[in-house]
């Protein structure tokens, strides 16, 4: 295993480059934490989850 | 969805183990059907992956060393000789090492801080009593890889290595060993009332039993972020965190195996890692993954969906302010027990009081103002 990048740390340098969009969807969940249901902030994540993807992309 | 292995990641003896062969009567237990909540199959293949790695896995043993030296010096406090002791659940032989340095010197994790460790200038050696204490060592482990994974401790304890197909029934005689210590290995039995008699019963009378396990609060912060984030993407909550023993029930489970003289208390360490993701990629390589039933199918697998959100989550819901890391708490139990042995203070019994504590203490009725 070693030698070799895992997934999931290039996954967590790619989530780490979005955090004013992690932050935002954050805040948006924890607002409402009580009363959590499916797709509440689904805008907050879709826009999050764009720019996980721009760059996770970057070589 | 296939389910994911953890087939290319093990090494090859721990795809051959199987069951030792064992027949039993067949018998109607009393009371409530043991519940079996834990995958013990599981926890074996994860704690073999994990040990497989030992670099990895060495890095990652900073809470079994710390608790190790905690529990250890209870046992300090002790003033007697010990001939036969058990570490049962050895782990990577933190006990054992915790006894052979008992001033942080760790081979793993310190190794460059041996020249001016803050040492102890005790009259009293530490080391010097406790090893001297203590004659003869067993350790007794499920995963071989993790108990193989260092070599033994320099110290002047002879360790005998055990490997036990299961922590759950235990081979020993009864009355065989002066005291039975554990560290953060019974938080993954089934049937904890059932080990703690069988522990009970493989004290010699007035031993002690010390322990310390994870509580019931630990990672609370993981598991209240993920059931957000699952809840928010998946509509749903599946058990991602492995439920554990509460403080309240751990006395009362004690007691009714016939333990004596109970004193447990609560230890909060609050560790910080930069993101979730290092949290997560530690408990794994701890072998401490979640190892619930359900999960072995793959059914509460996380998808890189969840995980997103749950990075999110947990840096706004617990992140403190000002600083890059974020906070996980891992809540250590710490129990030490006693058989029932002659010579031992007991409780008076009940409504046997001659005085009156109000005649002691003064005072009187209480009076409303």
């Amino acid at each position: 295993m070693s030698g070799r990048v895992r997934p999931i740390e290039k996954f967590a340098e790619a989530v780490g480059k979005c955090s004013v969009e992690a932050a935002a969807y954050g805040k948006c969940i924890v607002a409402d934490y009580q009363s959590v249901h499916q797709d509440m902030c689904a805008k907050e994540f879709a826009t999050l989850k764009d720019c996980y993807l721009k760059a996770a992309k970057k070589p | 969805m296939r389910p994911c292995s953890l087939r290319p990641y093990l090494p090859t003896s721990a795809l051959r183990r199987r069951a030792p062969v064992s027949r039993s009567y067949a018998v109607q237990a009393p009371g409530a059907p043991t519940l079996e909540i834990f995958n013990q199959h599981v926890k074996y293949l994860q704690k073999e992956r994990a040990a497989s790695n030992a670099e990895q896995s060495r890095k990652v043993d900073y809470i079994r060393d710390e608790v190790a030296q905690r529990l250890c010096e209870r046992l300090l406090d002790i003033q007697r000789h010990f001939p036969s002791v058990l570490d049962l659940g050895a782990n990577s032989l933190n006990i054992a090492r915790a006894l052979a340095n008992p001033d942080h010197l760790t081979l793993s994790s310190h190794p460059t801080s041996a020249p001016n460790a803050p040492s102890a200038p005790d009259v009293t050696d530490p080391s010097k009593l406790l090893t001297s204490r203590i004659s003869h060592l067993t350790c007794a482990e499920t995963s071989p890889t993790l108990l193989h994974r260092d070599p033994e401790p320099q110290s002047s304890i002879p360790l005998e290595l055990q490997l036990l197909y299961s922590l759950e029934t235990l081979p020993y005689e009864p009355n065989t060993f002066d005291a039975v210590l554990s560290s953060l290995s019974i938080h993954w039995v089934n049937d904890l009332p059932s080990l703690l008699a069988q522990i009970n019963s493989i004290l010699k009378p007035d031993a002690p039993f010390l322990a310390a396990m994870m509580g019931g609060d630990s990672v609370f912060e993981l598991r209240t972020s993920l059931q957000l984030a699952d809840l928010e993407r998946r509509g749903g909550v599946s058990p991602h965190v492995s439920p554990m023993a509460d403080v309240r029930d751990i006395g009362g489970l004690l007691s009714k195996a016939g333990f004596k003289l109970l004193t447990v208390d609560v230890d909060d360490m609050v560790v910080e890692y930069p993101d979730t993701f290092a949290l997560m990629m530690d408990l794994q390589a701890m072998g401490e993954s979640n190892a619930i039933l359900k999960s072995a199918g793959g059914l509460a697998r996380l998808s890189r969906d969840v995980l997103l959100a749950n990075e999110s989550i947990y840096r706004q819901l617990h992140g403190e302010e000002g600083k890059e890391g974020i906070p996980a708490t891992f809540r250590i139990i710490y129990m030490i027990a006693w058989k029932e042995g002659a010579g031992q203070g007991k409780p008076l019994p009940r409504g046997s009081g001659q005085l009156d504590l109000k005649d002691v203490l003064g005072g009187g009725d209480f009076k409303v103002s």
